[in-house]
């Protein structure tokens, strides 16, 4: 089975995508896994990264990917040549984006798509799309051609979030070491705990831990990292990699930006040498079981 | 001076967050529940509840040269209600199941399977559990399943009881003894006084519990009584009493008084073969057939004692419900006040 890991946390700005970004370089680029990435956020930053994606001219603000590569108007008669992880709640079939960095394929996000499914209140349609995800991921087609899944979530514990923990065999709480953060984090375990209470023990979801992200060397940071890795049972599940805030994080996702990717930066690099860190414990815990 | 600024994850916050992870470990894969074929559901020969009836009898009918042909039936009867309800809404409670090789064993819900396969189905719902819960589980589930069912026997309950104690004791390395009613109370999750009752019971003598045995004894509070009496004399009098039907009130007095200076106990001597509240009455019964009626109140009024009542009788519309059931209540009451 390919193995599947959730970045999640439903407060924002934690670094989800970014710990997403820097987990699917390192499985493709460092790895060199078959890694495929999805993208359930519909603000589409994610996808944005890896292919141009087009403002929706129905919906305003929202984004929609760009024409497939192999799409052929002559040809595909009956497809409108845009392909996004959305489509398995609609019944459509989903082609995958290739990007530059070899062995690394998107499903990317289409705002408005997403935001219908996560509006989704009738319990049996809700049910439907929680499920949905899980059921697309373990088609052999998908499992056949990964040794990886990435997935990247939104700001919120709505279906689609509750969508990819259902598919996850792992999850990555990036967190902030802050106030609402820790909120946050405790939010996020009950739905990881939610979840564990349905699987069984040959199909579990390990939750690998919570990442301290953008920490500073301030006291609050510290003493609440402190505080973290104090607490019964809790200590096991703060990962013994800390992400300090750095220039270098954001100033990589510009489109200008040159080396692409932290993992063409030097091996010596503190910013590269900090964040490989973090991904080879990700990774060995998502590959050493089984 | 500034105050030195310490920064703390709240308490409330804290404690969210250890009970999260600790529930998370503690009950991982508890809510699985899914559908399951009944045909690869067996019952655990551990379990002790003890229906005659097997899953065979289900699938080939029972056999009249069955033994047990009797029993298997009225519990079949029995099961008729369950089947209905299951018939139209299905199985409310999943039951639980532990894996075991290609089939499933079952930890709870017997009935529910059995009234399931009458009712038709070929599926149902469980909660399955990876492996066999320990012993200590397995039981606590079977109580709990158990507690709320009026057909088990103080006795069938005593057995279950007797199988946690056990288990709790040999985990914690003591004696069944030993185990407190605190204890008992946290386990099987009923009240102090409640498990204080069950205490005495589980340490009631051979022969107490030779009559919970023999459903002589069916009330735990009686039962409990009984076993925490010392004297032997006193015990064998409270005996007699609860045997004879005395309620629980009497027996609390009788085995309070002194056995020297007590009078004789008067309590109507009955046979309790029927479980349930104490029966104080005797009814009569109903009859749609006037001649059956009839037949009895010609009877009666043949006593000599009654003779007088005949004329009555004379008068009596035999085609009327009403008129006959008016004089039968009147004979009863004349005989009422005869015998008083």
């Amino acid at each position: 089975m390919a193995k599947i890991i959730v970045n999640a946390t439903h407060k924002g700005g934690e670094g989800k995508t970014t710990n997403s970004i820097m987990l699917a370089e390192y499985a493709a680029l460092v790895k060199r896994l078959k890694t495929l990435i999805i993208d359930m956020d519909p603000q589409g930053n994610f996808s944005g990264r890896y292919i141009r994606m087009d403002y929706d001219p129905a919906y305003k603000g929202g984004k929609i990917p760009a024409l497939h590569p192999d799409y052929e108007p002559d040809v595909d008669i009956n497809w409108d040549g845009r392909s996004s992880i959305a489509n398995i709640f609609y019944g459509e079939e989903v082609i995958p984006y290739p990007t530059s960095i070899s062995n690394l394929e998107l499903l990317p996000a289409h705002s408005i798509k997403l935001q219908e499914a996560e509006a989704v209140t009738k319990n049996d349609v809700i049910e439907k799309v929680h499920l949905q995800l899980k059921r697309f991921l373990e088609l052999p087609d998908v499992q056949n051609n990964y040794d990886i899944i990435i997935i990247d979530t939104p700001p919120s514990k709505g279906p689609l979030t509750i969508a990819a923990i259902k598919a996850a065999s792992h999850v990555v709480i990036p967190a902030q070491m802050e106030q609402f953060s820790i909120e946050g984090i405790y939010g996020m375990l009950q739905l990881w705990k939610q979840e564990s209470y349905y699987r069984s023990k040959d199909n579990p979801i390990d939750l690998i831990g919570i990442l301290p992200n953008q920490v500073r060397d301030i006291k609050l940071h510290k003493q609440f990292l402190n505080g973290l890795c104090k607490m019964k049972g809790v200590a096991d599940y703060v990962m013994p990699h800390v992400i300090k805030k750095r220039a270098i994080y954001t100033e990589i996702l510009v489109e200008e930006a040159s080396p692409k990717s932290i993992f063409e930066l030097p091996e010596s690099n503190v910013a590269r040498k900090e964040y490989e860190g973090a991904c080879r414990y990700i990774m060995e815990r998502v590959l050493d079981h089984g | 001076m500034a105050k030195k600024k310490v920064f703390q994850i709240s308490d409330a916050l804290t404690e969210g967050l250890e009970e999260t992870i600790t529930a998370a470990h503690n009950y991982t894969g508890e809510l699985r529940v899914d559908v399951i074929p009944i045909k690869r559901i067996e019952v655990d020969p551990e379990n002790p509840r003890d229906l005659a009836l097997k899953m065979d009898d289900l699938y080939h009918g029972i056999d009249e040269s069955d033994p047990l042909y009797e029993r298997k039936s009225d519990e079949l009867r029995n099961l008729q209600t369950l089947a209905n309800s299951i018939r139209d809404q299905g199985i409310i409670n999943p039951i639980v199941v532990y894996k075991f090789g290609e089939k499933y064993r079952l930890v709870a819900g017997e009935r529910r399977t059995l009234a399931s396969l009458l009712a038709g189905r070929s599926e149902i719902q469980a909660k399955i559990l990876d492996s066999k819960p320990n012993e200590l589980k397995i039981s606590l589930l079977q109580w709990i399943e158990n507690v709320e069912r009026t057909d088990l026997s103080l006795w069938e309950r005593l057995r279950n009881l007797e199988k946690i104690v056990q288990t709790h004791a040999v985990k914690k390395g003591m004696l069944s003894e030993q185990v407190t009613v605190t204890e008992l109370s946290n386990l099987i999750g009923c009240t102090k006084p409640h498990a204080m009752n069950y205490k005495a019971v589980l340490l009631a003598d051979h022969e107490l519990k030779e009559l919970i045995r023999d459903n002589k004894i069916r009330n735990l509070e009686k039962a409990a009584l009984i076993s925490g009496i010392q004297s032997a004399s006193v015990k064998a009098h409270v005996i007699d009493a609860c045997l004879a039907g005395a309620v629980l009130k009497k027996l609390k007095v009788i085995a309070t008084q002194d056995v020297q200076k007590s009078k004789p106990v008067h309590v109507k001597k009955q046979l309790l073969l029927q479980r349930g509240r104490q029966a104080t009455a005797v009814n009569l019964g109903v009859t749609k057939n006037l001649k059956v009626a009839k037949t009895i109140i010609d009877s009666l009024i043949k006593q000599s004692e009654l003779s007088y009542f005949s004329e009555h009788v004379s008068e009596i519309d035999w085609d009327s419900y009403k008129s006959v059931t008016e004089t039968f209540k009147r004979l009863l009451q004349k005989l009422e006040e005869l015998h008083a």
